[in-house]
């Protein structure tokens, strides 16, 4: 292998990228816009869940309860029904995620020391909201019950306290921000499908233009011609993950607890399987064309659905977490996660660095298989 | 001499169609080889084959007695090889193409400007150094390709079709070079289907769908095939046309500049006296009739109609 080979070769594709438009817009543009889309279009955190109240009662106690609801700021009253009809039309348009209905006789139920029936109607067809608007309920009922609960102790002169209460302290991600969460991921979805995008085009580009037959003529071996065409867009990815940690502290406030350097090595590792999926796409396909469809797609929907970034692994059947296994983003996205929020060292990564590094020879090692010297 | 290319029954095919059948010859060394057909006769097939860039369907090819199924990477090495389309990057000047190529060849970088120099001037590439490949007319990639083919004095060149499409001048600049290359020592393999271009070469091999139909030095070739070939230059250029291909003494009558090259069937002793007799009994007042040596041109038409049809080369050729 020859070192002056693959600079020559690093150098084309370089002169190449700086004439070419197109790359500036998949290094530059893609990953912010991606990065702004993702980053506020998935968020699970829902506050000020809008919701109207049907008082049936018109009781101290249907009215108090109602306050409890009002003064928390995962709720928002937008409306107080008093024409029953109201009900179907607000949770129709969808005004509303839920209807609270206070029954008649509640106030009434309450002072007798009879169970008490409050009734929420929910719009179920946007499942997530409304299962973290029910959740969301039965808490806040639950904290009222609790309340009533002590009151009533004291006024008959018994120590107020509640049986059991939990007091959770949560490790990594304090305020269970889904921010924390997901931009870490969007980072690894950004770089696997940029870094493959970046590649794929660079070898059946040459194919398409001609250029390919003189270089395959001469003794420049696959791999060093794969490995001169990937130095600069290993230049170029790197700087992405630098971009896109800067644009996740700065608009998402998403910071880096743990040693930024050993993210950033780590993340060379990914890059050099990462971008040999690229080039895999490039030597197998016939056109730039199906070779960018390819590599999209590729790796798009399984770093998406595979790999942990929306959907957990541990949920998903025996088969799929093992297909999980084989795409590298899944493991890198537990690495930047770790690095994110647990600070965590060599010590635990060790493993996961090594799969990485794993992939990145066998991936390439693949791609200088598929690339045959012929045209 | 030593033999720098044997190919024996060289096949090609792409699905069911046959671009190579069964060729085989050897080039020596230090030899300008022609390498001569028509558009679409296999040449460029044969060609890449040769440089291991298509595998051969069935027979062998060996260069410089390395098998290129098993070597072709020590093959590369050894050789330059110019293809028949521009093949060069479009957005590096001329200067970074042939720095490229310098550095995949592995030209000692310390004669490096020197010998880019040389090449250069031979070639008179000055002018466009520093401008994009992609931007240059047909005449200059040529020359562009050209010099990167040559650049790290390889032992043996393939040039695929160098002359097309440029200048009369461009042409005769590239066969002093292609002659300076083999009186230094270096084997040439080019392909042309210009056939004037073929007088250079020390020997030539013609292709014909697909088939070796003839092979030898130009002489030979030209004393084999198309023997008894007469100029006539008569004042009514088609009518005579028309007599001579009607006549059985003629086997092939063609317009040649403003005469006629007829071939006369081999028996005929003194085939000019025959024509005479033709046009005079055809009424043709005749100019001039004269034995004349047959160009390569005539060789070719005469080869090209004796196996006019593919299913005649598939018969067998002689070569």
């Amino acid at each position: 292998m020859r070192l002056r080979r693959m600079l020559a070769i690093a150098r084309a594709e370089w002169i190449h990228n700086r004439r070419d438009p197109r790359s500036l817009v998949v290094i530059v543009v893609l990953p912010v816009v991606l990065l702004l889309l993702f980053g506020y279009g998935i968020n699970y955190d829902l506050q000020h869940i809008p919701f109207a109240v049907y008082d049936l009662d018109g009781t101290e106690m249907g009215r108090s309860l109602i306050q409890q609801f009002q003064h928390s700021r995962y709720f928002s009253l937008r409306e107080v029904i008093t024409d029953r009809r109201r009900v179907d039309v607000l949770l129709d348009t969808e005004e509303v995620v839920f209807v609270l209905v206070v029954p008649p006789g509640l106030g009434r139920d309450l002072g007798a020391g009879r169970d008490a029936k409050v009734q929420a109607l929910l719009n179920g067809s946007d499942t997530v909201r409304a299962n973290v608007a029910l959740g969301y309920i039965e808490g806040a009922i639950l904290d009222y019950s609790t309340k009533l609960g002590i009151e009533f102790a004291r006024h008959h002169g018994l120590s107020g306290t509640t049986p059991f209460t939990v007091h959770p302290i949560i490790f990594y991600n304090p305020g269970l921000e889904s921010d924390n969460f997901i931009i870490p991921g969007l980072i690894v979805l950004l770089l696997a499908v940029l870094t493959a995008l970046l590649t794929s085009t660079c070898i059946v580009r040459e194919r398409e233009l001609g250029s390919f037959e003189t270089l395959v003529a001469s003794p420049a071996t696959a791999l060093e011609i794969m490995l001169g065409k990937m130095l600069p867009y290993a230049v170029m990815a790197f700087a992405d993950v630098l971009l896109c940690i800067i644009a996740g502290r700065l608009i998402f406030g998403v910071r880096v607890t743990g040693n930024i350097s050993l993210l950033l090595a780590i993340s060379i590792v990914f890059l050099a399987a990462s971008l040999s999926i690229g080039i895999l796409f490039s030597a197998l396909a016939r056109t730039q064309r199906v070779a960018i469809f390819l590599a999209f797609l590729g790796t798009f929907l399984p770093t998406v659905l595979l790999s942990g970034f929306v959907f957990p692994l541990r949920s998903m059947p025996a088969a799929l977490q093992l297909i999980s296994k084989v795409i590298p983003a899944t493991h890198f996205l537990v690495v930047v996660r770790s690095i994110y929020l647990k600070a965590s060292g060599m010590a635990v990564l060790w493993p996961l660095v090594l799969i990485l590094a794993v992939f990145a020879v066998t991936l390439l090692a693949i791609a200088a298989k598929a690339f045959k010297k012929r045209i | 001499m030593g033999v720098a290319v044997q190919v024996d029954g060289l096949v090609r095919k792409f699905g069911d169609f046959i671009a190579v059948n069964e060729v085989s010859f050897e080039v020596r060394e230090g030899e300008i080889f022609g390498f001569l057909g028509p558009n679409g006769s296999g040449k460029s097939t044969t060609i890449r084959c040769l440089c291991g860039l298509l595998l051969p369907s069935a027979g062998t090819v060996a260069v410089h007695g390395l098998d290129v199924r098993r070597h072709a990477e020590e093959i590369r090495a050894q050789i330059g090889y110019m293809p028949q389309f521009f093949s060069l990057y479009s957005d590096l000047s001329a200067r970074q193409n042939i720095e490229f190529y310098a550095a995949m060849y592995g030209v000692p970088r310390a004669g490096l400007q020197q010998r880019m120099g040389e090449v250069c001037e031979r070639l008179e590439l000055g002018p466009i150094m520093e401008r994009p490949a992609g931007n240059l007319s047909t005449g200059w990639r040529q020359r562009l390709a050209l010099a990167t083919s040559i650049l790290h004095r390889p032992p043996l060149v393939f040039l695929d079709e160098p002359t097309s499409g440029v200048d009369p001048i461009t042409r005769r600049m590239f066969w002093e070079v292609i002659d300076d290359l083999a009186q230094d020592g270096t084997t040439v393999f080019v392909t042309t289907h210009v056939m004037d271009e073929a007088e250079h070469c020390t020997r030539l091999a013609m292709m014909h769908y697909g088939r070796l139909i003839a092979q030898g030095s130009p002489d030979e070739m030209r004393s084999r095939h198309a023997k008894n070939m007469v100029e006539v230059r008569t004042g009514k250029l088609w009518d005579t046309l028309a007599v001579l291909q009607a006549s059985d003494a003629v086997v092939e009558a063609v317009v040649f500049g403003d005469a006629i090259h007829a071939e006369c069937h081999a028996a005929l002793t003194n085939p000019a006296q025959t024509v005479r007799e033709v046009l005079r009994s055809a009424r043709i007042s005749v100019e001039s009739v004269a034995a004349i040596q047959p160009t390569m041109e005539d060789v070719f038409v005469s080869l090209a109609r004796r196996y006019g049809h593919p299913e005649h080369v598939a018969a067998g050729g002689d070569g």
